[in-house]
């Protein structure tokens, strides 16, 4: 018999030789000291490997595949829309990256969006007030919870700003109240407020209108009014979108490497997402939940 | 929807969980790959034939969607490529880390070629066999006869080279 291979040296270990061919094997070995330590060493790193796996095993089960497993879940894989940044609108001065085809799909696949439907863009036809051209890239969300989605467009508005301040689809320039007035026609949540965060050194600048669980929410976006301090409290969203569930106390939560604390109340959901410190998060929900009449 | 279906699906999900990880790296990339291949399941379950292995066909599904999201996403990494995101590059953190050799295997497996993981993950570590791995990832016995041999000499490899495969097994016997 020639020198058995690697092939037929695993396949001797996963017991998927006959019994003639297990016989030949077993008699090279007998005789080859080189082949009996490589085999030993191939049984030892698999039985590694199952040891590596099996904590797997052991760990619990999250309670959201449980749910999926009944058919009992919100659905995951929600396709989520995001509007494109537009270069046309510049906000305090700042300006706009200039290729926003191409931060789309590079801070989407960078955090963990995926360009779905083709990397085809479609038009804005149905929104509330389907009055702008717009173009929607439909990306499917990596992760599927709302959650998620708020930290992943949290991610992709800074990355796509890339420190130069941010832009927006809504720019805060001009009567506070327009903006209002084109949030709420644009999110179809009358009423809509924007907490004035400048007591906590943090600028509005604009907002931006992005389909989560495939209804249209407002994020809001702020920056730090203070440079130097800049990097350690902004940017920051406020995500505002409707929400059948149930009423729910302010949570904290970590995902994406950003920080979220969320809360629902009277049929909206509320997020403030940022790399901030939580305790400087904590203190900013009460302030944002009682201008927003949110609790 | 059928209750037994979903009792099986439930049954089965930490094993799903197990090999998802091993495809995605990641714990949270693998539960969503798990939750999309609950919910095609599902969405599917009609197709499932009765008398036939229901663990197999789950396998099958979640890697079909691992492979569809790979291609979607355009994913061309070379052989070895290591993602530093999915392996960690806190030193700090992972020289703390208690288990270090067992995480070394696993960021061992997450180096290799997805088509040769695949064929660790089924044969080795869920324990099939290389007709049902074959049946599952949809080639012939002999191509996974021949990935998996590339992969058990490349994992071992890779713990020789990395010293894990001696950390490992001193971590073993002092459990």
């Amino acid at each position: 018999m020639q020198k058995p291979g690697d092939e037929l040296l695993v396949a001797y270990l996963d017991g998927e030789l006959d019994e003639t061919r297990r016989a030949e094997i077993e008699a090279w070995l007998e005789h080859d000291g080189v082949a009996r330590d490589h085999i030993g060493r191939l049984s030892e790193s698999a039985a590694l490997l199952r040891a590596a796996f099996d904590e797997i095993l052991r760990e619990e089960v999250p309670e959201r595949l449980i749910d999926a497993a009944r058919g009992t879940g919100a659905g995951s894989v929600h396709e989520a829309e995001i509007l494109p940044f537009r270069p046309q609108r510049r906000i305090g001065g700042f300006a706009a990256p200039r290729h926003w085809w191409i931060a789309i799909p590079v801070a989407a696949s960078f955090f963990g969006l995926m360009i779905g439907g083709g990397l085809g863009y479609f038009g804005l036809g149905n929104t509330p007030t389907g009055t702008d051209d717009k173009q929607v890239a439909t990306l499917s969300a990596s992760t599927n919870s709302w959650l998620d989605n708020v930290a992943g467009y949290h991610k992709l508005f800074v990355s796509a700003a890339q420190g130069e301040n941010s832009f927006a689809d809504i720019p805060a320039a001009g009567d506070g109240g327009e903006v209002i007035q084109k949030i709420s026609q644009r999110t179809a949540q009358p009423g809509v407020r924007v907490p004035n965060l400048k007591p906590w050194g943090l600028i509005f600048q604009g907002a931006r209108v992005v389909i989560i669980e495939g209804r249209p929410a407002a994020q809001l976006v702020y920056t730090a009014d203070n440079q130097a301090v800049g990097s350690a409290i902004g940017p920051l969203t406020v995500v505002i979108a409707s929400s059948k569930r149930p009423d729910l106390a302010p949570t904290f939560d970590h995902r994406q490497d950003v920080n979220v604390l969320y809360w629902r109340r009277k049929g909206h959901a509320y997020a403030i997402v940022g790399q901030a410190e939580p305790g400087y998060m904590w203190n900013l929900v009460n302030d944002i939940a009682y201008q927003l009449d949110a609790i | 929807m059928s209750a037994g279906f979903s009792d099986q699906l439930i049954a089965v999900l930490p094993r799903l969980r197990r090999f998802a990880r091993g495809l995605t790296g990641t714990a949270s990339e693998a539960d969503d790959l798990v939750q999309s291949a609950c919910e095609r399941a599902l969405s599917r379950m009609e197709q499932f034939q009765e008398g036939t292995r229901f663990d197999s066909w789950m396998f099958r599904i979640v890697q079909t969607i691992w492979i569809d999201q790979l291609r979607a996403r355009k994913v061309r990494k070379e052989d070895g490529e290591v993602d530093g995101e999915r392996l960690g590059s806190d030193e700090a953190v992972r020289r703390v880390e208690s288990r270090i050799a067992l995480v070394e295997v696993r960021r061992a497996v997450s180096r290799l070629p997805v088509e040769q993981r695949t064929a660790l993950l089924l044969v080795t570590v869920e324990g099939m066999s290389y007709k049902e791995a074959a049946e599952i990832a949809k080639v012939p016995v002999g191509t996974i006869m021949s990935r998996l041999a590339r992969a058990r000499v490349a994992l071992q490899a890779q713990l020789d080279a990395g010293g894990g495969l001696r950390r490992s097994t001193d971590d073993a016997e002092t459990g």
